[in-house]
């Protein structure tokens, strides 16, 4: 376990980008909250400030998620490739760390601890920023950020995205990691070439679409999955009123899908151990 | 893996392809406990490939067993008895001095920090430096105090001075020499300059083109080499006793003979133990023939 913690903290060294991005959007973030103009005279009535806080904070929270997303990715990419141009892992492996843990090591990171840093730097920077627009505004939106509740179903909102995420990606993430161990050069191109082409050959030589349609579904049919999100009813629930009552964790974890993904990132992570056991450089 | 035995590698059959090129053709070698072994040959001949599979860096033909284990089937835990310098470029760019010494203590049951910390102190690199703006003796530098701090049963050093200059190669293997060798130590050495490495050891393995062309003790070369200088006049007897290799100097030329008989060569000139660097010279371009 000690060696774990060591892989994962041996990443923030090499990453500094792990905290610098995340704070660096939090310090624009409050900056703008310290600095922009500020004119909340169209919030009149109290259900609106409370409506407006949760709002406000769900968009700094989308900023969060989007950024991390494409960090998270680039992150992927480059994690086994890097060690293999530079010659560091002839490094890494003269100690006695399995490729095993050194692989799961890195998944880790991308699925689970980047997203925690996220969350801790999306936490605080909405607090702040809600502590400032409280001070600058005045009464009119006295109140609105301060709801114990609120700020209970952001918290629960981070965990169960970073859980749902971290599952339905999985099979992406370990499909990047795998071009990243394999490939000896233009990891972003190997990473989407092979799946493109994958689904062109489906297409011309079985006439069906199956391939692209799945690997499209799970790039973007995370949300669906994950939350109830229904085209009839659009209705977004009050705020703060019942953010939880849109997951949908009993649907997540009943698709097949959900576990078809699981199995194949499975054999692709243990694809990419493989690789990495046997290949010592470029 | 069986105790009794003093073998740290016993290499059987080691053979390795790569397509259609063999760069390992059933080599066989034995490293005992308490020898520094140079494995010595031209750039191309196997050295690296027979270090990689040593070192369960890649996979192989044949048996192999370091320190008792599969190399490949068992990399992680032979890491704990073996320690490695693969080449100067191979720590990480962006590691600090400090952020290494905790890594390995974090993660390595043999390293000693304080002895780590010790071998640094001696030099003139701070802790918090990165391992990118040392010059490349001084990476060498770290990585050796950082492998030296390993209570290692076998150390692997590949190449371990390419790319350095004069000094950083002396400062390397005197560091070696002065903090860690002793004859409990078990040490192989992969290079293709001798020079530097002949004093210090106790046995040789000539590789060429993936075999192994020699595989001595030090001590018994005097007994199975020899290399007489004559001169033009006696050129022609000495040549009846079969040299393996001439070498042509001024006024002089000087022939290799492996199993002479000494008492008919004595007569033909002064005979001498041929050094390591000269018999592999000798060896790989008379051998070859």
């Amino acid at each position: 376990m000690s060696t774990f913690f060591w892989l994962i903290r041996r990443e923030f060294w090499e990453n500094r980008a792990f905290w610098l991005v995340p704070s660096s959007i939090s310090v624009l973030l409050i900056l703008a909250a310290l600095f922009g103009r500020v004119d909340l005279r169209i919030v009149t009535s109290a259900a609106q400030t409370t409506a407006f806080g949760g709002m406000l904070l769900g968009v700094f929270g989308v900023a969060f998620l989007l950024v991390m997303s494409l960090y998270s990715t680039w992150y992927l990419v480059d994690c086994l490739y890097a060690e293999r141009r530079d010659g560091s892992i002839l490094f890494w492996k003269s100690l006695p760390v399995t490729d095993t843990a050194a692989v799961l090591a890195k998944l880790a990171t991308a699925l689970i601890v980047i997203p925690l840093v996220y969350f801790i730097a999306a936490d605080i920077t909405t607090l702040l920023i809600a502590f400032i627009l409280s001070l600058r505004a005045g009464a009119l939106v006295e109140g609105s950020f301060w709801h114990a509740d609120l700020w209970l179903q952001l918290q629960v909102t981070w965990l169960y995205l970073i859980i749902t995420i971290a599952i339905w990606y999985l099979p992406v993430a370990a499909w990047l990691m795998l071009i990243s161990a394999w490939a000896k050069r233009s990891v972003t191109l190997w990473a989407l070439l092979v799946p493109l082409a994958a689904h062109w050959a489906a297409r011309a030589f079985f006439g069906t679409n199956v391939i692209g349609n799945q690997i499209m579904d799970r790039l973007v049919g995370f949300a669906a999955r994950a939350f109830h999100l229904r085209a009839d009813g659009a209705r977004w629930p009050e705020l703060p009123g019942n953010v939880a009552g849109l997951f949908n964790p009993g649907g997540f974890l009943t698709s097949p899908a959900t576990w078809i993904g699981v199995a194949v990132g499975i054999a692709l992570i243990l694809c990419t151990i493989r690789i990495r056991s046997r290949s010592a450089e470029i | 893996m069986s105790q009794s035995t003093s073998a740290l590698i016993e290499a059987r059959g080691l053979t390795k392809k790569y397509g259609e090129h063999v760069a390992l053709d059933h080599v066989n070698f034995t490293v005992e406990r308490g020898r520094v072994v140079g494995l010595i040959g031209p750039n191309g001949a196997g050295k690296t490939t027979a270090m990689r599979a040593i070192l369960g860096l890649t996979t192989y033909e044949g048996d192999l067993r370091v320190v008792g284990r599969e190399p490949l089937r068992e990399r992680a835990k032979l890491m704990i008895d073996v320690a490695f310098i693969a080449d100067v470029a191979v720590l990480p760019q962006w590691l600090r001095v400090d952020q290494a010494v905790d890594f390995l203590a974090g993660v390595h049951p043999r390293f000693r920090r304080e002895r780590a910390l010790g071998l640094l102190a001696k030099t003139r690199i701070a802790h918090k430096q990165r391992i990118r703006d040392l010059s490349k003796g001084m990476k060498t530098q770290v990585h050796l105090a950082l492998t030296m701090a390993i209570d290692a049963r076998l150390l692997v050093l590949d190449e371990p001075t390419v790319g350095l200059d004069l000094i950083a190669r002396r400062g390397f293997y005197d560091a070696l020499v002065n903090d860690y060798l002793d004859e409990t130590r078990t040490i192989l050495i992969t290079t293709h300059q001798v020079e530097e490495v002949e004093k210090l050891l106790t046995d040789i393995l000539f590789i060429d083109r993936g075999r192994i062309v020699l595989d001595s003790s030090v001590e018994r070369l005097a007994g199975t080499f020899a290399a007489i200088a004559v001169s033009a006049e006696q050129l022609d007897a000495a040549r009846s006793e079969k040299p393996f290799f001439e070498q042509r100097t001024p006024g002089k030329t000087v022939l290799y003979f492996e199993h002479p008989d000494l008492s008919r060569l004595a007569s033909l000139g002064q005979i001498h133990t041929p050094s390591v660097a000269d018999l592999f010279v000798a060896k790989l371009t008379g051998g070859a023939r």
